[in-house]
């Protein structure tokens, strides 16, 4: 599948249930947001809307997502509709109980943030002491319950060097897979970002060593969301969508009910209440611009470019002004 | 011989559009082969399937793969070494990536 084939519906929707959380992490993009949150009967009302359309998983996030009063009872419904129902929390306020609460209402799988092997390097990048023995606590707990746990890590300056600590950390607590995300320039990781984001040359290291712990990780899945990866030129099964999948795959859904492409791009194209999601997923201009991307400046001539399309179109909107600009973290020379 | 199951795990569904695509291409006698009309999706792997493919696929309820064949040979007019040569195959592609088991 290229480009050129549109699929009905995202495969999955983040759907940021809240913007409220009792962190207050340095990279979070979702700080700046001050909509108001949809009450229980609206948002199952956007359930209906989204898994009549063919939608096939939700993955809840805000804020945390925990902290909604009525989390447990939006995820039922959401379970309820064949909806796949997932969520990313920081685990502070997820103990036994709240892990059995959780499978009983049809959480498949919970991913948890953590930041750093180092709990004293967490707890100060998330402002919160303590969060890093609640972060691991939460794991042990969702496993009990039965429901899958992954974890997630933001590569920044802070753990850019503890990959492996970071691994080991996931195989000790049997996690099925280790998120390792890419730096977003958006909200509090724009304001960060000098302080944060690695130079391209660092990202080309730091993936070199990841793909090469992926290949010896056969017990642990470890799962990468950046395209700019094709730019090593490292071997690689077929992939149906090429460069990101956000306007592709996936779709993003504001506490407010705005449609975003993704968390990171923070261009409303539609609100789901008040509009047609098919409209919006077919006809949205910016989500006809991301699928139909036109390689500017060094990507004209780049023999990577059919397999990243330019990178994280997030990143170039937000650094650049345009998603058709190279990804700034690209490291390829022109 | 032992049935054929869909992980449960895998979520999926058909395209519309590309379907009906696909009907109409071997309703008129061409090749609906290269149209992908569902989307398999697992653990960060994706797969889309042909018409075929599809049949098969949701064929996984339990079936052997003598019982897969029989069935597609009553639906599509194909080769029976062929079908089963092909129905092999994909099936042990499937199992390989983990999307369907063997079991009772």
């Amino acid at each position: 599948m290229g480009n050129e084939w549109l699929v009905k519906a995202p495969l999955t929707i983040n759907w940021a249930l809240n913007n409220s959380c009792n962190f207050a992490c340095r990279h979070c993009y979702s700080r700046v947001e001050t909509g108001e949150e949809l009450d229980g009967d609206t948002l199952r009302g956007c359930f209906d809307k989204v898994a009549k359309m063919g939608v096939m998983a939700v993955n809840f996030g805000g804020g945390e997502p925990l902290l909604r009063a009525d989390l447990l009872e939006m995820a039922s419904h959401a379970a309820s509709l064949k909806l796949r129902v997932s969520m990313n929390s920081n685990g502070y306020l997820l103990d036994r109980a709240k892990a059995g609460e959780l499978k009983q209402a049809g959480f498949a799988a919970v991913g948890i943030s953590l930041d750093s092997h180092d709990a004293a390097v967490h707890d100060r990048f998330r402002g919160v002491e303590g969060s890093h023995a609640r972060a691991l606590a939460a794991l042990g707990f969702l496993k009990e319950a039965g429901i899958r746990t992954s974890l997630s890590t933001v590569i920044c300056t802070i753990n850019l060097d503890s990959l492996d600590e970071i691994i080991a950390l996931a195989r000790q607590y049997g996690v099925s897979r280790l998120n390792l995300h890419n730096f977003k320039c958006a909200g509090h990781g724009l304001a960060n970002k000098d302080e944060l984001d690695l130079s391209p040359a660092q990202w080309q290291a730091f993936y070199r060593r990841a793909m090469a712990a992926k290949d010896k990780c056969a017990d642990l899945e470890l799962s990468f969301d950046d395209p700019v990866i094709a730019s090593l030129g490292l071997p690689t099964e077929s992939s149906l969508v090429k460069g990101s999948v956000c306007g592709k795959l996936s779709l993003a859904i504001k506490a407010n009910g705005d449609i975003t492409p993704c968390g990171f791009i923070p261009v409303v194209i539609g609100n789901i209440v008040r509009d047609d999601l098919g409209e919006v997923w077919r006809n949205a201009p910016l989500l006809t611009k991301m699928r139909h991307k036109e390689p500017h400046g060094k990507c004209g001539t780049c023999d990577h470019y059919s397999d990243c399309l330019g990178g994280c179109s997030a990143r170039a909107l937000a650094l650049t002004g345009d998603i058709n600009n190279p990804d700034p973290h690209c490291w390829v020379e022109p | 011989m032992q049935g054929i199951h869909r992980n449960p795990d895998v979520l999926w569904r058909e395209e519309d559009e590309q379907r009906d695509q696909a009907q109409t291409a071997l309703e008129q006698g061409g090749d609906a082969g290269d149209i992908a009309t569902s989307l398999l999706f697992k653990d960060g792997v994706m797969l889309s399937l042909n018409i075929l493919g599809t049949e098969i696929w949701k064929l996984c309820d339990g079936r052997t793969s003598e019982e897969i064949v029989a069935e597609l040979l009553s639906c599509f007019e194909v080769d029976e070494d062929a079908l089963r040569t092909d129905v092999t195959g994909f099936l042990n592609e499937l199992k390989e990536k983990g999307f369907i088991h063997y079991g009772e």
